[in-house]
């Protein structure tokens, strides 16, 4: 009924509870507080990124050597045979089963690539662009030929950080062109 | 003026009002629920919400820590095993089991099989080989791997891969001499693993040392 009159104490109990309720100040919101909680994630986050050394790795595929033998048919293509030995004073390179001298523009004895001015470090780029040369010329007489084996062996004491950067110098040449990726490790006996 | 109190304008003698008699139940409801709503305070937002920044965190953070534990990276890198720099730029194979060759030990799987002296350029001790000191074949590396490759080579016929070889993925220290580097290869050669891949770190110079 819409004329009826509200007692007095009815009145005051709707006036309590149609008061809205003071909140607490960690129910605002009605939801956990999770700000200590995102101030621990962000410390780790922070000590992750920073403490870490980020390191691209790679991998070199290589396979074993090949079992050769006196059974094994000679091939029929002329094959370049390029084997390159890594020694204390330098390289030494065989090519078509011949020594190749140093200036790598003939046959003969001697290293075909000696170690730079200093003495101290190999010299890659040398290497490099003795490869190309070798191949360049293997392929102007043999322009069907895609060889891209290479044997690589060294002293023993020759340390892998040397093998690593010969296997790096004759990958591609400086035109980006693949020159020997495929790498056999040697046996040296 | 004429006192008024609880007994009403009529004086201590006169009779006593009537008691307001309360309302029916549903105009009590009515009315209180009139008065609620005209009293609701409109929820403002006060605070930040950062429950979605929070979420991405996470991610993140699971995402790196997660990513972080299966790479390389996760390789120690210490003065005992620092692996050679390389230009090339490809993506490092998961595929095969881990040898290490650090300084001090050859390592399958984290587990160290033999101990590298301290001048290997001999490779490791005779005692380790199978026929004395010039011998490539390391025994106790051999029968270790062995046994892995026996695991591997049941998955792939299960698999459907090709059971012929498996692959090893060489983590050497860039120090390593070559002697050794092909006493671990022999041996893993003799024991039908036909795939290398030796891990290099990537870096811009060529034989960077």
């Amino acid at each position: 009924m819409a004329d009826e009159k509200l007692s007095a104490a009815q009145r005051s109990k709707i006036r309590r509870i149609a008061n809205p309720k003071e909140l607490a100040p960690d129910e605002e919101g009605g939801e956990l507080n999770i700000v200590p909680f995102l101030d621990i994630v962000t410390n780790v986050l922070m000590f992750v990124l920073a403490t870490v050394t980020v390191t691209f790795t790679a991998t070199i595929d290589t396979f074993p050597p090949k079992a050769g033998g006196s059974n094994v048919r000679p091939p029929t293509t002329p094959v370049l045979g390029l084997t390159i030995l890594i020694v204390n004073e330098g390289f030494s390179i065989k090519a078509r089963g011949g020594n190749i001298a140093p200036g790598c523009d003939a046959t003969g004895q001697g290293l075909a690539i000696g170690k730079s001015s200093d003495g101290k470090d190999y010299d890659f780029d040398g290497l490099k662009k003795c490869v190309t040369h070798l191949k360049k010329e293997f392929m102007s007489s043999n322009p069907d030929s895609d060889e891209t084996s290479v044997t690589i062996s060294a002293n023993p004491n020759i340390p892998y950080q040397a093998v690593i950067g010969t296997m790096d110098a004759i990958r591609k040449g400086d035109d980006n062109k693949d020159l020997f990726p495929d790498v056999n490790f040697g046996l040296a006996r | 003026m004429q006192p008024t109190g609880p007994t009403g304008p009529t004086g201590p003698t006169g009779p006593m009002p009537p008691r307001q008699k309360p309302a029916s139940m549903a105009t009590y409801k009515r009315l209180l629920r009139k008065e609620i709503k005209r009293k609701a305070i409109e929820p403002e937002i006060n605070f930040l919400n950062i429950t979605a920044m929070l979420d991405m965190m996470t991610i993140i953070l699971v995402f790196l820590l997660k990513s972080m534990s299966q790479s390389s990276a996760s390789l120690p890198q210490s003065n005992d095993l620092q692996m050679p720099k390389s230009v090339l730029s490809t993506e490092a194979s998961q595929e095969g089991v881990p040898i290490i060759i650090s300084k001090s030990h050859i390592m399958v799987e984290d587990e160290a099989v033999v101990d590298v002296p301290q001048d290997a350029t001999h490779g490791v001790e005779a005692k380790y080989k199978r026929g004395g000191p010039n011998d490539l074949y390391i025994t106790k590396l051999g029968q270790t791997v062995k046994a892995w490759r026996d695991t591997d080579r049941q998955i792939r016929q299960a698999t459907g891969k090709d059971a012929s070889g498996s692959e090893a993925i060489v983590i050497a220290d860039k120090d390593t001499p070559y002697r050794l580097l092909v006493e671990v290869l022999f041996t893993l050669g003799q024991n039908e693993f036909n795939k290398f891949h030796l891990m290099v770190l990537q870096s811009n110079k060529t034989g960077g040392s």
